[in-house]
């Protein structure tokens, strides 16, 4: 199993790899997409997924370092990949001042608190017109870089869905998930949640900033609304909960089958892609909470890592 | 302070809102005996467990653990400190399998934690589900679960809020069993129970709650006789 799973997974990756030798403009962009879909809900699964503290701003980490990146290719004249990696870390120095203040507050405080800072957040970009051009965005030098970005928000897909195997398999991780069981036992235990949880914020607000970094470079242009909304957070989450939250694959699966499925309606209906939309996210929510991934693994009893 | 006590309680108060939970309770505990700690319904039994472990934070008083102050301290720092619990109603992680449960408790190698989770899910009597999720295990396999996790944590003094509730007849003897081997061991063990037969037989001393107050202390037989204590229990 494990072995097949590896190999799938190393054929994938080179076939992933030579498509942009053979792929159109528009597959190209649509892989690079799906790509930064599957960092975004899988850096959701690594703080919602595993302790349950669900986050409803986790774009805020997207936009800050879309901006980041933006600012700094605008006028410092950085080259997009440094200026991404430093989109990361904005994402989690801004995790680390609200993380503290925000991860003590339980269950739906915590959601409304992230909610309000995307809110915060995208009302600071635009009222400090200076430095961010305010409400008119961002437009960056013109450049045509997409199948180099395509293998970026490959890495960044890759890197943060390895990061989540180590940690689901490890201890830290299973730590993690006491904090999602109960966390008053988790305490009185001995595990500091406190920090754990703070570690696993950190961590997923990084890949965001990035995958921010790299979507402000491919688009070109950004300005508040468009990397500050709210439907991107919705959509990670839905994605990660469609496919198996607290697990390795689902968000990936998540991602695949939600983004495909998107893209196809979504050329040829416009409003009736919305509404089933809104229909798989209450499916879901009544039918399988667990999402696909944990269906499966629980009732075969696999491995959350498979 | 007088050497020797494993724990020492100096007026602890804790106070919700207007009711005081716990009102200037005082207690010490020596190594490697069994404690009982009785009371009427909400007569600050659990709380006073919830102060000792950091859940709740006493609002007066002192408590020492070998001599240390751990008032104060967050419940995973007296956690690690050597004081494990377990809970009135069952605390497992119900999405951890029975392994897991165990093996997330200690910090010592992946190796030595696995075995000794084995050995002591054999202990309970629960190896053969050491796969299936928590959640899925019956209230009394839960409730032993719960216990072999604080085990894990290898403490040295074992809060137990009612173990025997709930319990069947058999694993209640099993459980009785396992709580005199842990004395055997050396370990410290302080119990809330409300099962009378249990706590008198199973207590080396007991301590008696009412409304916060501790009322009365001694050997079971002078419990059973004290007149402070009856009156809580059945009398105005």
């Amino acid at each position: 199993m494990r072995k097949a799973l590896l190999a799938a997974l190393v054929i994938g990756s080179i076939l992933l790899a030579l498509y942009p030798m053979v792929a159109t403009g528009y597959s190209i962009r649509f892989m690079l997409q799906l790509f930064m879909w599957v960092a975004l809900a899988q850096s959701w699964n690594l703080i919602s997924g595993l302790t349950g503290y669900v986050s409803f701003g986790h774009v805020a980490f997207f936009g800050t370092g879309a901006y980041t990146a933006a600012i700094l290719v605008t006028t410092h004249a950085w080259h997009w990949a440094p200026a991404s990696l430093t989109g990361g870390i904005a994402g989690v120095v801004l995790a680390l001042i609200i993380g503290y203040p925000c991860l003590r507050l339980k269950g739906p405080y915590f959601a409304i608190a992230m909610l309000g800072l995307n809110e915060v957040m995208r009302v600071l970009v635009s009222y400090f017109e200076g430095l961010t051009g305010g409400g008119l965005g961002i437009s960056l030098p013109i450049l045509y870089a997409s199948v180099q970005i395509y293998y970026a928000m490959a890495l960044a897909a890759i890197a943060v869905t390895v990061t989540a195997y180590l940690i689901i398999s490890s201890r830290f991780g299973l730590r993690l998930m006491t904090i999602r069981e109960d966390e008053i036992a988790a305490e009185a235990m001995g595990v500091d949640t406190a920090r754990y949880k703070l570690y696993a914020f950190l961590l997923s607000a990084f890949i965001p900033g990035v995958v921010g970094g790299l979507y402000a470079r491919d688009q070109g242009y950004i300005e508040p609304l468009s990397v500050f909304p709210l439907l991107t957070t919705v959509t990670m989450i839905v994605m990660a909960l469609f496919g198996g939250k607290g697990t390795v694959w689902g968000p990936v699966l998540g991602a695949v089958l939600l983004f495909s499925f998107q893209e196809l309606v979504w050329a040829r209906f416009l409003y009736l892609h919305q509404i089933l939309f809104g229909a798989i996210i209450v499916f879901v929510v009544l039918i399988m909470p667990r999402g696909i991934l944990g269906v499966i693994q629980q009732r075969y009893h696999l491995s959350r890592s498979l | 302070m007088h050497e020797g006590h494993l724990l020492e309680l100096r007026q602890i108060t804790k106070r919700f809102g207007g009711v005081t939970a716990v009102d200037r309770c005082s207690l010490e505990l020596a190594p490697g005996k069994i404690y009982g700690l009785i009371g009427p319904n909400g007569s600050g039994k659990t709380t006073l467990f919830n102060c000792i472990t950091g859940l709740e934070v006493r609002e007066e008083g002192e408590i020492r653990f070998k001599g240390e102050r751990i008032d104060g301290l967050r419940p995973h720092q007296v956690a690690r400190r050597g004081i494990g619990r377990t809970f009135q109603i069952i605390r497992v992680f119900p999405e951890l399998t029975a392994l897991e449960n165990l093996l997330v408790v200690t910090w010592e190698s992946f190796d030595a934690a696995h075995h000794r989770a084995r050995e002591l899910l054999r202990f309970v009597t629960l190896d053969r589900l050491q796969n299936e999720y928590a959640g899925n295990l019956s209230y009394g396999q839960q409730k032993l679960l719960e216990f072999a996790r604080v085990l894990m944590t290898d403490p040295e003094l074992i809060l137990l809020d009612e173990p025997a509730a709930g319990v069947n007849r058999t694993l209640l003897n099993d459980l009785l069993e396992a709580i005199r081997n842990l004395r055997a061991q050396g370990k410290t063990i302080f119990i809330v129970e409300h099962d009378m037969k249990v706590i008198m037989d199973l207590s080396e001393r007991i301590f008696v709650l009412n409304y916060g107050k501790k009322i009365a202390e001694g050997p079971p037989g002078s419990i059973q006789s004290d007149e402070r204590v009856i009156e809580a229990y059945f009398g105005g």
